[in-house]
């Protein structure tokens, strides 16, 4: 344990005892520049499900741009709408130098955010967090450096426009509107005898469909008060610790990746709630940068940790989509088809919210045709209620609303597909790649139909249901869809047409990757070659690696991740959990390294805008399918792990149908252990395993039970 | 009173010198003091300098250590200078890249060509490469933002500076922008970012062609050597608007 000093002073009790951050559990920056701010204050983002901030500092200066946004809650329409911005409580009147000391530790385990800043009356040292326990409360405790004097409360949104506002005693509220609903904040502050400690004690309520009440604001700020600063930092604290017993990962052998792992799973957690529903933007609630619009990334790369860890917030997650049902089956009617169509990007309503047109980075007006053609989101949703399925057994959603998911999905992908004499087609779509527009017969989304037309029928057939009949309808479809898979080769053609594009090794001919190609090249050029922005065949060995054909992952990794320029940010932790599998530990390591540097390195120049989550998603996805070989399959966990020879140990913890299961990794040993019995796979044998675990050791390769 | 040097010859580029630096002056706060380096007694230089109610300041000797020497007293903030054309087709002439090695001062390069504005409305800056490596051109945007002018910054990646990454373009470009212009255009409300990726020299000359601004201001590394400074000499030969260029370490720019 190694303490980590915080600039203590005379009263501030919390910060009297040295902030002990263990190491594996902080991100601790010290230095100021000004260009980074904005950067630095995502980074420091804090957030509990319902609402987030960003981390700007607590002191004042010119260009800081604080901003608190609320899960769900929508203003405007069409492509324009985005997160509402409620009003913000923690800054202090406390001008920053003009290059100050600034240092902030944020420590993971629990949560609290600590920040030392010089100011121009003296150093100002704070905590805060934003309550896990309960999630209306956000709390700051500063020592000041000169006496707490009277000044704002709460600030006005960053972003809309304040509806009103009012006081109550000593505390202030102030309100916003979006339509229908809206966020009212209320804050109040506690000063010590010395004048020079505060607690800033604030509550945000949020309702996506009617005004908040001031008053149940002003009620719930006497009860956080009436509790005190400690208490509600020993709720929250407690709460983070429940958290992380379900979902932490232990990297023995890089300490840098140790910390980046917690960091992208603290966040994973902090992002969704776990009730009600959940629509999880591109940067969940550490950012406003796309609006809050709900894409694939949501499904595909944040609810399977969530589904693994803490299925509450995965389920919210799907509650969203089902709540959206009526909306996505009326974008498939109004586009001739039958079922569900989900949106490429969603937000209130469950209508498309896709813009049209855009300016690119190199100045160019290029359409944007995802709405309309980036399908394969059907699929997604369909595949995230099964692996949730998969991953808790949770047999109310598998037997209610997860098979109206099923369902609706597939039939929209038989209304889709079009029947002709040499099989089903599906015609102008944009797979994962988007470098490609349209494209007919894309791999990816013809097998992610075909395994939501199979998935359908094996969920109504189950037991007798009306779409029993219709479920050999799908059967028909699903087995006729083409997939472009050359049995010679063992290469699935990425759409129909793709190996007669310019061949371009793009690995061999950038100046670096990964490589935003479509700039680099143009767009007419990465159209007309053989040059990815992500995997897209090997998204099917990632999420589908039962609809593959079985060993077509190395051939296909042979041949497609040369050719890719890793333009988007979700690919090189898919990439790193493919060359896992494929024991590519060289190029799994630098691939996973990418993915957990994206932000704390800002290697997309946007973080400022928010974190990326998905690629928080991603990371964990690599350690836990890659690396860790975890799949869930008919009712057990499957465990084939993988540990690079640079590597001590791996231990992954996650919750399987309903049992919080350990897997510890050595060379050349693997423990597992879980709460109460639990039904696991190593090596394609079945072993029950319990509270006393069971140690295996690897002999001729192949894991033997030892104990 | 500071002051801008209008550093004029005896031909027809001098009064499109002076009328620029009567532009860049006023958003300077500062005068215009126009200067006439020659033995001889030049009256195209006078009578410009008479028609604007400016009083001619003479010197005699070596015309780049006379600007120089002017150049060097605290009130001067910037020195106009004449482009004029090189019989190899540049525009440039070596006199004016020379004052611009060696002062610290900005420098406005007025091609023979231009039409002065009355007052200045619209400057474009040209960064090229990371963000990084602008903070040079701070100044000139800080005095852009000053004078209300309309700003419209251009940032071009080439090869060694395009991003690694683009997820969606239509919300990516504005997450790029929107933090672009935070930290370097931050207190520039009629500021716009222009995105481009190519070879610099030929985007910012497209980006000027197209916007016809009032002057283009450009990074200037003194006494760079091999390919250092290589676009910004690019982009002065090839300007069709005046020109400002701001000093800058060559160091910043390798």
């Amino acid at each position: 344990m190694t303490a980590i000093p915080v600039q203590r002073d005379a009263g501030l009790s919390f910060l009297e005892q040295d902030f002990a951050g263990e190491p594996g559990w902080v991100l601790d920056i010290t230095g100021f520049d000004p260009n980074k701010l904005r950067v630095n204050a995502s980074l420091f983002a804090l957030a509990n499900g319902r609402f987030g901030s960003n981390g700007a500092s607590l002191a004042t200066r010119e260009g800081i741009r604080r901003w608190v946004v609320a899960g769900n809650v929508y203003v405007l329409d069409g492509p324009e709408t985005h997160l509402l911005t409620g009003p913000v409580a923690m800054q202090l009147p406390y001008e920053m130098v003009d290059d100050p000391h600034f240092r902030r530790v944020v420590d993971l385990r629990t949560g609290v955010l600590y920040e030392e800043v010089d100011t121009t009356e003296g150093l100002l040292t704070s905590l805060r967090f934003r309550s896990l326990a309960r999630p209306e409360v956000m709390i700051a405790r500063a020592q000041c450096p000169t006496p707490a004097r009277n000044a704002p409360l709460l600030l006005p949104p960053a972003d809309d426009e304040v509806l009103d506002q009012g006081a109550r005693g000593s505390a202030s509220w102030m309100r916003v509107a979006a339509n229908p609903g809206g966020i009212v904040a209320a804050a109040t502050d506690v000063v010590d005898e010395t004048g020079r400690r505060l607690d800033r004690i604030s509550v945000y309520l949020a309702d996506a469909d009617r005004l908040p009440d001031p008053e149940t604001a002003l009620d719930d700020l006497e009860d956080a008060t009436a509790a005190g600063v400690d208490r509600l930092l020993t709720e929250h604290c407690d709460a983070w610790a429940t958290r992380w017993r379900d979902a932490d990962i232990v990297i023995e052998g890089d300490d840098d990746l140790q910390v980046a792992t917690r960091y992208a799973l603290f966040h994973l957690m902090a992002s969704v709630p776990d009730d009600g529903e959940a629509a999880v933007g591109a940067r969940g609630l550490t950012g406003t940068s796309y609006r809050g619009h709900v894409f694939w990334d949501a499904d595909t790369f944040t609810l399977p940790f969530l589904a693994a860890t803490h299925p509450a917030s995965a389920r919210a997650m799907l509650e969203y989509r089902i709540r959206r049902l009526p909306q996505a089956r009326e974008n498939a009617r109004a586009r001739g088809r039958l079922g569900a169509r989900f949106p490429w990007e969603s937000a209130r309503t469950g209508e498309d919210v896709t813009p049209t047109s855009a300016r690119d980075r190199a100045g160019k007006l290029v359409p944007i045709r995802t709405g309309q053609l980036e399908e394969h989101i059907v699929a997604q949703v369909a595949w995230a209620a099964s692996f949730y399925a998969d991953w808790t057994g949770d047999e109310e959603f598998i037997n209610g609303p997860g098979r109206e998911l099923l369902v609706e999905t597939a039939r929209y992908w038989a209304s889709r597909v079009r029947m002709e004499s040499d099989g089903g087609h599906i015609f102008g779509v944009i797979g994962p790649d988007e470098y490609h527009e349209p494209v007919d017969d894309n791999a990816f989304t013809n097998v992610m139909a075909r395994w939501n037309l199979r998935a359908a029928a094996d969920a109504v057939e189950l037991i007798d249901t009306p779409e029993s009949a219709e479920a050999r309808e799908w059967r028909a479809v699903a087995d006729a869809l083409v997939d472009g898979y050359d049995p010679d080769t063992g290469i699935y053609e990425q759409f129909a047409g793709f190996h007669k594009l310019e061949p371009l090794v793009i690995e061999e001919i950038a100046p670096k990757r990964p490589i935003a190609a479509d700039l680099w090249l143009g767009p007419d050029r990465v159209h007309g070659a053989q040059v990815l922005k992500q995997a897209d065949v090997l998204m099917l060995h990632h999420l589908v690696p039962d609809a593959v054909e079985p060993d077509s992952l190395v051939p296909n990794l042979r041949f497609y991740e040369p050719r890719t320029a890793h333009g988007s940010s979700l690919s090189p932790g898919v990439h790193a959990e493919l060359f896992a599998r494929t024991r590519d530990y060289d190029k799994a390591l630098d691939a996973l390294r990418i993915a957990s540097r994206i932000d704390l390195d800002d290697l997309t120049d946007t973080t400022a805008g928010g974190l990326h989550v998905a690629t928080m998603g991603s990371l964990w996805q690599a350690l836990a399918f890659g690396f860790g070989g975890l799949r869930a399959h008919a009712g057990r966990l499957s465990i084939d792990p993988r540990l690079p020879h640079s590597w001590g140990a791996l231990e992954l913890t996650v919750r399987f149908h309903g049992s919080r299961v350990r897997v510890s990794i050595e060379h050349g040993s693997l423990h597992v252990d879980a709460e109460r019995p639990t039904a696991i796979t190593i090596d394609t044998l079945p072993y029950t395993v319990d509270s006393t675990g069971l140690e295996f050791t690897r002999r001729s390769r192949a894991w033997e039970v030892i104990a | 009173m500071t002051k801008v040097i209008a550093a004029i010859d005896n031909s027809l580029a001098a009064r499109p010198v002076v009328l620029m630096a009567t532009a860049l002056a006023e958003v300077l706060g500062a005068t215009v003091e126009p200067l006439h380096v020659s033995d001889d007694d030049g009256e195209t230089a006078r009578a410009c300098a008479d028609s604007l109610g400016l009083e001619l300041r003479r010197c005699s000797g070596d015309p780049l250590e006379c600007i120089r020497a002017a150049a060097e007293a605290d009130d001067v903030v910037a020195v106009a200078i004449g482009a004029r054309q090189q019989p190899s087709g540049h525009h440039v002439g070596h006199l004016a890249r020379q004052v611009a090695d060696v002062i610290d001062k900005p420098v406005l390069v007025v091609p023979p060509e231009t039409v002065p504005p009355a007052h200045l409305h619209h400057v474009v800056i040209a960064m090229e490469g990371t963000p990084a490596k602008t903070r040079h051109l701070k100044a000139a945007v800080d005095v852009a933002s000053s004078a209300d002018l309309h700003l419209t910054v251009v940032h071009v990646d080439d090869e060694s500076s395009i991003p690694s990454f683009s997820d969606q373009v239509a919300h990516e470009t504005d997450a790029y922008a929107h933090e672009f212009l935070a930290r370097y255009l931050h207190g520039a409300p009629r500021a716009r970012l222009e995105l481009r990726i190519g070879a610099p020299a030929d985007e910012v000359i497209d980006v000027t062609d197209v916007a016809a601004p009032d002057l283009l201001a450009i990074g200037w590394p003194q006494s760079a050597g091999g390919d250092h400074g290589a676009t910004a000499r690019e982009i002065l030969d090839r300007s069709h608007v005046p020109v400002l260029l701001v000093a800058i370490d060559s160091a910043e720019t390798s």
